[in-house]
């Protein structure tokens, strides 16, 4: 019973079966198109294609035994519209899902793949090509299972890094003995001749009255009666028809007692991209004592450093209050940073962990005044980044070409020099803000910023 | 037409050399060199402010005449090449395999910067009946080592093209380059000059200015004229009459006014705020850290602190700049500098 517990509900409740399933809307080339009813004839008619192309294709081969090289026949292969479709959607809305329920309501088994596991044409390769290609030797003997590939987060595997990857999967497609299903999250324009390929099916996000329906049959099974609706309304809301999102967050303040105040509960459950970063850095400026611990925490996530050390930056005087501790803890952020700045420069990757510990441990360890109940601390988004570099806002940049029409100097100048003064200017008198703006001829958005 | 410009400094703009304020030994021989209808490479160099860009937009439309714009390029070489540009470097410096020679099908290696605003120019023959194009690269400093590219640049296309390279910084600029140039240097116009410019706009704009505070105003913009026409031009709205309470009330600009505040703020130890007002002077002003930090310094000297205070602010400053040269992330540099004095207020 305990097992049952610990399993993440998205795993306890993944359909079994399609009928269980809130089935999300679907398009096929702007089409509306029933999603199961679709996959499911695209599967048998995969099926009934292959049959028919492997016994031409026992033909063929046996013509090709009796004749010479050149007057062979080429074997024939199912067209990929036909043996291959892409499910694009936005995560959660039960891409993977449906594929599982599917095959087991058909009876078959799925080979899947996905960007954890195998990131790499090898990889890829090594995979699916034998099971596509070949059968297993109780095939012959026993009628087997039948198969279904499902390739996970095809935008994901087949990134810029490994190019050799979309021809990897083309080759599949074409020689494959077993219909594929991928699903993707967003349009990737490095996968532009795969989606020329094949089938694109388009997914929508889940309504919210389905989410309600499933979420509720949830909480019966789990026998929770005490769920307030209006936080159940809040998160279904919140995570925008993501349904594996909605039942995540469920569980989680579920699991964690419900006597507490749940609208905090959800902003820590929070289930965007920023989460992990968030608890990271919690954890890092509250529970931290010692460098081993710092070390520890910024070993095991595997958020990047690149934005990391930023973070700590936005989010340090939110938890360092005094202004030694401050400085200390700037010291060796600034450290870091110079330190960082070096290895990049000179490409001395080996020398990384001083940075890791200067921006880590250099900045937790600053931090001696350790308050028994700090509350809750809003973590902060690193909004601002100076890069160095000189960009203009829209608005500035046609302003300071209607000015370089008239008074040629540049960029920097107008910015730096022409337009605090005309902002004085014009601040104090009406009439120069109309002659100004006149003869430049400044539109209202560039009028803006003189009065800004 | 002229009486329309609403801005004094562009309205009083001169149009020829002759009426650039003071400096006529300069103008003279700038004026010789157009008559000869030939120069060597030219080098100016002189103070912010001082007129050096005029001057040189100015002796090459006269030189060039009707030809001017199709024969004239200005490019400012510490703005940073756009995604656009670079990326058009990027593909100009691969050379086709299509091509007969020794480099087809291998990358130039030329700076981006010289790729793409400078080759293209000088490269093409000039147009016209004028003996060769001019082009004007400002801040010449800022290209650092690029400098080096330029030495063959001017030998290979000094027929071409002739440059006038602009700087602020005489020591900035190597050794190749500044023997391959006729150096000039422009400074500020002399007071007597400076007077007569300011009394000719004073009589046109109907202001009244006593000689003492034309005097003041010389001195505390150090002879930058264009400046010094933005303060009249602001003095002179709050009446016809400027003394030298006005001039001061108005002398204060808004980024060093912002600045000083950021001091103020970290001296009264509160981080968050400098923090804010330190990104808005960024962001407003389009200040590089380098930048803030220069005008941190100065400003700091401003302020009413001991002897032992400036100098402890100073190497802040400084260790902070040296910081930001190999850091990457110039926010943190700039916090750990608010950081610090925001703790050395503490001490204080």
């Amino acid at each position: 019973m305990k097992d049952t517990l610990e399993r993440p509900w998205v795993e306890k409740y993944r359909p079994q079966s399609i009928k269980e399933m809130a089935i999300p809307q679907a398009k096929v080339s702007g089409h509306r198109v029933a999603l199961d009813e679709e996959l499911r004839t695209f599967i048998k008619t995969f099926l009934t294609e292959i049959q028919n192309i492997n016994e031409k294709n026992k033909k063929i081969r046996i013509y090709n035994r009796t004749v010479e090289d050149k007057k062979q026949k080429k074997e024939l292969s199912v067209p990929p519209e036909k043996s291959a479709v892409l499910l694009e959607g936005p995560p959660g809305v039960g891409k993977t899902s449906i594929v599982y329920a599917l095959a087991n309501d058909l009876n078959m088994e799925v080979i899947e793949t996905n960007a954890s596991d195998t990131r790499t044409r090898d990889a890829l390769e090594s995979k699916l090509k034998e099971t596509v290609k070949s059968r297993g030797i109780m095939d012959f003997i026993v009628q087997s299972k039948a198969k279904l590939i499902l390739i996970d987060e095809i935008d994901g595997i087949y990134g810029v890094t490994d190019r050799g990857a979309v021809p990897a999967v083309l080759d599949l497609i074409e020689n494959t003995q077993f219909p594929i299903i991928m699903c993707s999250n967003d349009y990737k324009r490095n996968l532009q001749t795969l989606y020329n390929k094949i089938r694109k099916i388009e997914i929508s996000a889940l309504s919210k009255d389905e989410i309600l329906k499933v979420v509720k049959r949830i909480l019966k099974k789990e026998k929770i009666d005490n769920f307030n609706p209006k936080d159940l309304n809040y998160i279904i809301e919140k995570n925008e028809g993501d349904l594996r999102g909605t039942i995540n967050d469920l569980q989680g303040i579920y699991q964690g007692g419900l006597d507490t105040d749940t609208s905090e509960l959800i902003y820590q459950l929070n289930r965007d991209n920023n989460e992990e970063i968030f608890s990271l850095i919690r954890e890092l400026f509250q529970d931290a004592r010692t460098l081993q611990q710092a070390r520890n925490i910024t070993d095991k996530s595997d958020v990047d450093y690149n934005f990391l050390y930023k973070w700590i930056n936005e989010n340090l005087p939110t938890f360092i209050k005094k202004t030694n501790e401050l400085k200390t803890a700037y010291e060796n952020l600034s450290l870091a940073d110079e330190v960082f700045g070096r290895i990049r420069k000179n490409q001395y990757w080996s020398l990384l962990p001083y940075f890791y510990d200067l921006f880590s441990g250099g900045v937790v360890l600053a931090r001696k005044y350790h308050p028994e109940n700090e509350g809750f601390r809003r973590i902060n988004f690193p909004r601002f980044t100076s890069t160095g570099f000189f960009s203009l806002t829209v608005a500035e940049h046609s302003f300071v070409e209607k000015i370089q029409e008239k008074y040629n100097v540049s960029e920097i100048e107008i910015i730096q020099n022409l337009l605090p003064f005309l902002r004085k200017l014009t601040s104090d008198s009406r009439k120069y803000l109309k002659l100004v703006s006149d003869w430049f001829d400044l539109d209202a958005k560039e009028k803006k910023l003189l009065t800004k | 037409m002229s009486d329309n410009i609403p801005v004094w400094r562009i309205k009083y703009l001169p149009h020829s050399l002759n009426e650039v304020c003071g400096r006529t030994e300069l103008i003279q021989r700038l004026s010789d060199i157009i008559k000869e209808r030939n120069f060597p490479h030219l080098l100016f160099i002189g103070p912010e402010g001082s007129g050096k860009t005029t001057i040189a937009t100015l002796f090459s439309e006269e030189f060039l005449g009707k030809y001017f714009k199709s024969n004239f390029q200005k490019v400012y070489a510490d703005m940073p090449l756009n995604s656009e540009e670079l990326k058009q470097a990027r593909s100009d410096a691969y050379i086709s395999t299509s091509k007969i020679g020794s480099l087809a099908g291998k990358k130039v290696t030329t700076p981006a910067f010289i790729q793409v605003k400078i080759k293209p120019f000088i490269e093409l023959k000039a147009l016209g009946d004028v003996p060769f194009k001019i082009l004007i690269v400002k801040n010449f400093e800022a290209l650092d080592s690029n400098q080096q590219a330029f030495r063959r640049l001017m030998e290979i296309y000094g027929k071409n093209c002739r440059m006038i390279l602009i700087t602020t910084k005489a020591s900035a600029i190597i050794d190749p380059i500044i023997s391959r140039c006729q150096i000039f240097l422009i400074s500020p116009p002399k007071f007597e000059d400076f007077k007569g410019e300011i009394t000719k706009i004073v009589d046109q704009e109907d202001v009244e200015i006593e000689e003492n505070n034309i005097k003041l105003l010389y001195k505390i913009t150090n002879g930058k004229i264009a400046e010094a026409i933005d303060l009249l031009q602001l003095s002179s709205m709050s009446g016809k009459k400027i003394d030298n309470t006005v001039l001061y009330q108005n002398l204060m600009n808004s980024q060093t006014n912002l600045v000083r505040n950021l001091l103020l703020i970290c001296l009264k130890g509160d981080f968050l705020k400098a923090r804010e007002l330190s990104r808005k002077i960024q962001s407003n002003y389009k200040y590089s850290s380098q930048e803030v930090f220069k005008l941190m310094l100065k400003e700091m000297l401003k302020l009413p602190l001991s002897r032992y205070a400036r100098e402890k602010i100073i190497n802040l400053i400084a260790d902070a700049d040296f910081r930001a040269v190999d850091g990457l992330d110039t926010d943190i540099q700039i916090s750990n500098l608010l950081a610090k004095l925001c703790d050395f207020a503490e001490i204080l």
